[in-house]
């Protein structure tokens, strides 16, 4: 069976960094909201979680760009770039979900629309969290206490769109019957052919492409 | 039991600050002598008022105002430190319940609950409690006025006075029922208004509606601002949006976007089947 790479190694191994510290932030943010589970000890201890994992979920993706901009910029760029086939996905999406006829959807380039969407949602969202975090970890007292408190404010309000997010990455990576092959590749960094032909299409075609090129007799 | 209270009569206080002592002593909160040997240099700031501002181990200063009028100097003399609130917002905010209302009202303190957050220090409308927290790791406690309920150091439980109203020499504070405190505030408003020796136009009874009641009764020579004080403190609206709004929309809509979540993956389970589709 014909294999197609996704991800490579250094990709997957930062996802799953990433995916890790989002939920030990998660965790340990959302215990300061059950007041009989904060007593002292407890409730020092997750702050403390709390601020170790904001900062190494801040430095990873510096450090990762550090390392290679290239790659981030790329990132970058395909979550910003918008063609033809988004406003077709956006058309189709709703009926392609519930698992309606998966030929209405246009072939969709290495991230689908809706990744692409989520992949800005995650942009925006960590702008916020890590300027209110900054701002209520090191700027407490130096602030006006008002500012303080709209912080506060925003950061609980990004997180409760950003859990919604999450459930629905989960939900599609692990549960979608159509995204059957989707938690594989983030696991060895291949798809079927088939599978990158019916959910990546243009993807699909230009790795095709490119292969044949290698190995036309011209090149070889 | 009914709410208990403290009540500050500016125009008997005289700033021998016998309070802030019998505080500290009380309370065990010593401070730092003010000398290079300390590491702390006394500075003239141009004021008799000291220590110049709150801290965890300074839950009470007196506040020296200077007011000038026609050649002479007045001076205003207010009392700083926790005004133990009935809309108390540090109470309200508090993840840990470290802060909480007593049985005479006041905002009680369970030091061993504090996680230092300072959450009650940020929302606080009169800027009282204190941090000694860590700025890197956030370690630390907040300290305030506990109304000498400190456990282990609760005066009230044994019948005694605040070691402030113990200790004032002119009955400049007076510990006691609220109502009855209230009713003796306003007639000694009206008194400062009408005047004997010399009239208080602009005399204040601070405390009686201010954030649902407060239990630190003012009675002001002048107006709030002349001391200081808020003149219509506010609860931070947006520690009401988190609790009333924000709280109640997280509850409902997570479990509301997990079953969604769970109905498409069935709906569209089912509708491949009958398409017989692969993917």
């Amino acid at each position: 069976m014909e294999l197609v790479e996704r991800y490579t190694k250094r990709a997957r191994w930062f996802h799953w960094l990433i995916a890790v510290l989002f939920l030990e932030l998660v965790i340990s943010g959302l215990l300061i909201f059950v007041p009989w589970i904060n007593s002292d000890t407890i409730g020092t201890v997750t702050r403390v979680l709390h601020r170790i994992g904001a900062a190494i979920l801040i430095a990873a993706p510096v450090l990762y760009t550090l390392y290679d901009w290239r790659k981030t910029w790329g990132f970058i760029k395909e979550g910003l770039t918008w063609g033809k086939e988004d406003l077709g996905w956006l058309e189709a999406a709703p009926g392609y979900y519930f698992g309606g006829d998966p030929r209405l959807m246009p072939p969709q380039g290495h991230s689908n629309t809706g990744m692409k969407l989520y992949r800005v949602s995650i942009f925006a969202g960590s702008a916020i969290f890590v300027i209110t975090g900054f701002i209520m970890w090191f700027l407490k007292g130096v602030v006006p206490s008002a500012v303080f408190q709209w912080c506060l404010l925003l950061h609980d309000v990004t997180f409760i769109v950003a859990l919604c997010m999450f459930l629905l990455h989960f939900q599609l990576a692990v549960f979608h019957p159509r995204m059957d092959e989707s938690i594989l590749s983030m696991y060895d960094g291949k798809v079927s052919g088939v599978y990158a032909k019916s959910h990546h299409g243009k993807w699909y075609d230009k790795i095709a492409k490119s292969n044949d090129e290698e190995n036309s007799p011209e090149k070889s | 039991m009914s709410d208990k209270a403290i009540l500050f009569d500016s125009s008997r206080c005289i700033a021998c600050r016998g309070c802030q002592v019998a505080c500290k002593q009380w309370n065990e909160t010593d401070g730092v002598i003010p000398a290079k040997q300390y590491g702390v240099q006394a500075v003239n700031r141009g004021s008799y008022e000291n220590p110049p501002d709150l801290s965890p181990t300074t839950w009470l200063t007196i506040k020296f105002f200077e007011k000038s009028e026609d050649n002479s100097i007045e001076w205003l003399f207010g009392r700083r430190s926790c005004m133990h609130c009935t809309d108390a917002a540090c109470v309200e905010v508090c993840p840990s319940g470290a802060l909480f209302h007593n049985e005479y009202g006041f905002v009680g303190y369970d030091k061993d609950k504090c996680i230092g957050c300072g959450y009650c220090s940020q929302h606080c409308p009169f800027d009282v409690p204190r941090l000694d927290t860590n700025i890197i790791t956030g370690v630390g406690k907040m300290d305030k006025c506990t109304l000498c309920t400190t456990p282990s150091l609760d005066r009230l439980s044994t019948g005694e006075l605040p070691a402030c109203v113990k200790t004032c020499p002119t009955d400049a504070l007076i510990y006691g029922e609220r109502e009855e405190l209230l009713a003796r505030a306003q007639e000694l408003v009206d008194g400062l208004r009408a005047g004997h020796s010399k009239a208080y136009p602009n005399a204040t009874l601070y405390g009686e509606n201010e954030l649902g009641g407060l239990h630190v009764l003012y009675v002001l020579t002048d107006s709030p601002e002349a001391y200081g004080l808020p003149k219509d403190p506010q609860f931070p609206i947006a520690a009401t949006i988190t609790k009333d709004i924000l709280g109640p929309i997280a509850r409902v809509l997570w479990p509301v976007v997990a079953a969604g979540l769970a109905l498409n993956v069935l709906v569209a389970w089912f509708r491949q089947r009958k398409h017989g589709e692969v993917h």
